[in-house]
């Protein structure tokens, strides 16, 4: 092998490490940082809404591996990690009054609870480099049949925001998916179905509470 | 004093600098390929003009170094082309560039200076590693250059990282281990991917001269990214605090001002206790941060006018714990979650929630307790930044409050060094209204 051919070996083999640092691992690093910082966000909601506590935790996972499974690119992925800390953001700004009514609300208040949507997602809107995570937090309860053409990464964070919470309230997967009917996208439900075939999602999804409120 | 400090520093570190470079230029016209050398400072000298900002921890002003990723092409003039050729390019590529930046970013001409006597310094000591490995190993050998490269990069990197250190801790009056910890914290990673970098410059010059240079332009873009991406690390852990605390001023609106307040007297007391300066900066943090868990709470008892019931009370207390959980997911802030769960508590073991007596309180917690507690009791400076519930004392009143409860509710050292803040914040406040009112 020439001289020549040989420092562009070394040279190649350079690059790819340095390309692999400065492209895969830095930006990897960056957004570990970014969800951990949101997770503080995500946790003072949770805390405000009773019985919410740590459902930003136990959702970013389950929203990755259904993205993943539904073949979403890697920068879509990590927006979507992003709007599972900040769906629910907006919620500061809603009465703590209305968010812990313990009856039902009335038409009023569920329609000022109705707008923590759009209030999470002009707060993202003002955070720099989140901007483009709002068009998704905005989306956060999209139902199929009223905007099928919605992105099917918010309708992952609909349909799977909706699981929880159902889970958490004694449901099991497989009835949440039976009872889905056009709500929720179908392809998401039927990867969800996939997902708990090969795993119980339930013993994977328990409640956490938070140990301030039961002081 | 600064000024005068500023010229006896560079005094003394331009004497040895421009012997250096007298020493260098005899040998100078002496060195081959004169016109690769042109090419390879031309293009050093452009990645100096495009900077990135290194931001440091220090407050929230635009504290940051300036850096270039031009270094890796020094070394390869170093180590393909001698010390001379090397620290002649670093000074005019310093020069050149400080000069310009004195036209577009309105900085000074002596930093100009200052920094090329410094890229001197740093240049030769490299330089000086260089010859070392020459001596040692024969440069036709891949290993010399590998050595070389590597040993010259580390040599360079710390002298600067020393010189700039000292820059910092004469002109910002900071700690100047502090300033070197700081420029050394991401030593490992920088140093990594500047020796990659360097690699692949020295091989691509060495082997196919002036026409490497285009090739090392990928590498170039690639270290920059890497670069940038660092910065926004960094900028992204005080954006999360700024959040966070606009987050608890909107959740009660009167601890807008109140948080400001605490946290710069409870940095001073900080400073005045002798903590390091990073421990400070924490602390600054924190008492940013510590009533975060009040946005957890019901905003009507928040802003109760009367008298809390002790159902309510129970609420409130629930603040600091409900604090520490939020920061509790946040690696990166997890110093800071043991003192905002422990800023009521008091020496007697009579505080909330978990009733710790004395040492059991960390000293930060305790600073905290103490200037918040302070900032309460004098109500903020305008009307509309009082507490509607309870009468506003004077400073003095306040002081002696503070006084009377050392030892039970506060810290005694503490309030005593956290009165002398006071006194030293009312000078500054009445040489200020002298100032104002001439």
């Amino acid at each position: 092998m020439s001289s020549a051919w040989l420092t562009l070996t070394i040279v190649a083999l350079c690059m790819g490490a340095l390309g692999y640092y400065a492209f895969v691992v830095l930006p990897n690093q960056l957004h570990r940082w970014r969800c951990q910082s949101l997770r503080a966000f995500a946790r003072a909601v949770e805390l405000r809404t009773q019985g919410r506590f740590g459902s930003a935790d136990l959702l970013a996972p389950l929203v990755n591996e259904v993205a993943l499974r539904m073949g979403l690119p890697l920068q879509e992925r990590r927006r979507l990690e992003l709007a599972v800390y900040l769906r629910d953001i907006g919620m500061v700004g809603i009465p703590y009054a209305v968010l812990n009514k313990p009856t039902p609300l009335t038409p009023i208040e569920q329609l000022t609870l109705d707008r923590h949507a759009e209030l999470s997602a002009s707060i993202a809107e003002q955070i720099p480099g989140l901007w483009q995570v709002a068009p998704l937090v905005r989306l956060h309860h999209v139902v199929y049949a009223e905007q099928p053409e919605a992105p099917l990464a918010a309708h992952i964070l609909s349909a799977l925001d909706n699981l929880l919470v159902c889970v958490q309230r004694g449901y099991t997967p497989e009835q949440w998916c039976d009872e889905a009917g056009a709500r929720y996208h179908p392809q998401v439900v039927a990867t969800v179905r996939a997902v708990c075939r090969e795993r119980p999602l339930a013993e994977s999804l328990p409640l956490h509470r938070s140990a301030a409120l039961w002081l | 004093m600064r000024k005068r400090r500023f010229w006896y520093w560079i005094g003394l570190t331009s004497l040895p600098a421009g012997v250096i470079l007298l020493a260098a230029s005899d040998s100078l016209s002496r060195v081959p390929e004169i016109e690769t050398l042109f090419w390879l400072m031309l293009v050093a000298l452009v990645a100096e003009l495009f900077l990135v900002r290194y931001p440091m921890r220090y407050g929230y002003t635009d504290h940051g170094i300036w850096m270039s990723v031009s270094t890796p092409i020094v070394i390869a003039t170093l180590v393909l082309y001698g010390w001379e050729a090397g620290v002649w390019m670093d000074a005019v590529i310093t020069l050149v560039a400080g000069l310009a930046n004195t036209l577009f970013r309105s900085t000074y001409p002596r930093w100009a200076f200052l920094n090329t006597v410094q890229s001197v310094l740093s240049a030769f000591c490299a330089g000086m590693v260089v010859t070392g490995v020459d001596w040692l190993i024969a440069r036709e050998s891949a290993w010399h250059f590998v050595l070389a490269t590597g040993g010259a990069l580390m040599t360079y990197h710390l002298v600067n990282s020393l010189l700039i250190s000292t820059n910092i801790a004469l002109f910002e009056g900071v700690q100047w281990g502090w300033a070197i910890r700081q420029n050394l914290s991401a030593f490992p990673q920088e140093a990594t991917v500047m020796l990659l970098f360097s690699l692949i410059v020295g091989l691509l010059v060495k082997t196919f001269g002036v026409s490497g240079l285009v090739m090392a332009l990928a590498p170039y873009l690639t270290l920059r990214q890497a670069f940038m991406l660092w910065t926004r690390q960094h900028d992204l852990y005080h954006q999360t605090i700024r959040s966070l605390g606009f987050l608890v001023q909107k959740a009660h609106p009167y601890t807008g001002g109140h948080l400001q307040r605490v946290a710069q007297w409870a940095r001073r007391v900080a400073q005045q206790l002798g903590l390091p300066p990073e421990r400070c900066e924490l602390v600054y943090e924190a008492a940013l941060l510590h009533d975060l868990g009040k946005t957890v709470l019901d905003e009507r008892i928040l802003n109760k006018p009367g008298r809390l019931t002790s159902s309510e009370w129970k609420q409130i207390k629930r603040h600091p714990q409900l604090g520490a959980e939020i920061l509790g997911g946040t690696p990166f802030l997890a110093p800071v979650v043991p003192w905002i769960a422990y800023h009521h508590e008091r020496p007697d073991g009579k505080g909330y929630p978990y009733g710790l007596k004395g040492d059991q309180i960390p000293l930060e917690a305790r600073i905290i307790a103490v200037v918040d507690a302070f900032d309460a009791m004098i109500g903020g400076e305008t009307p509309s930044q009082q507490r509607s519930y309870r009468k506003a004392l004077s400073i003095e009143e306040a002081l002696q409050e503070l006084k009377r409860g050392a030892g039970s509710q506060f810290d005694p050292t503490v309030v005593g060094i956290f009165e002398s803040v006071v006194r030293e914040w009312q000078r500054y406040q009445q040489i200020a209204r002298g100032g104002a009112a001439r």
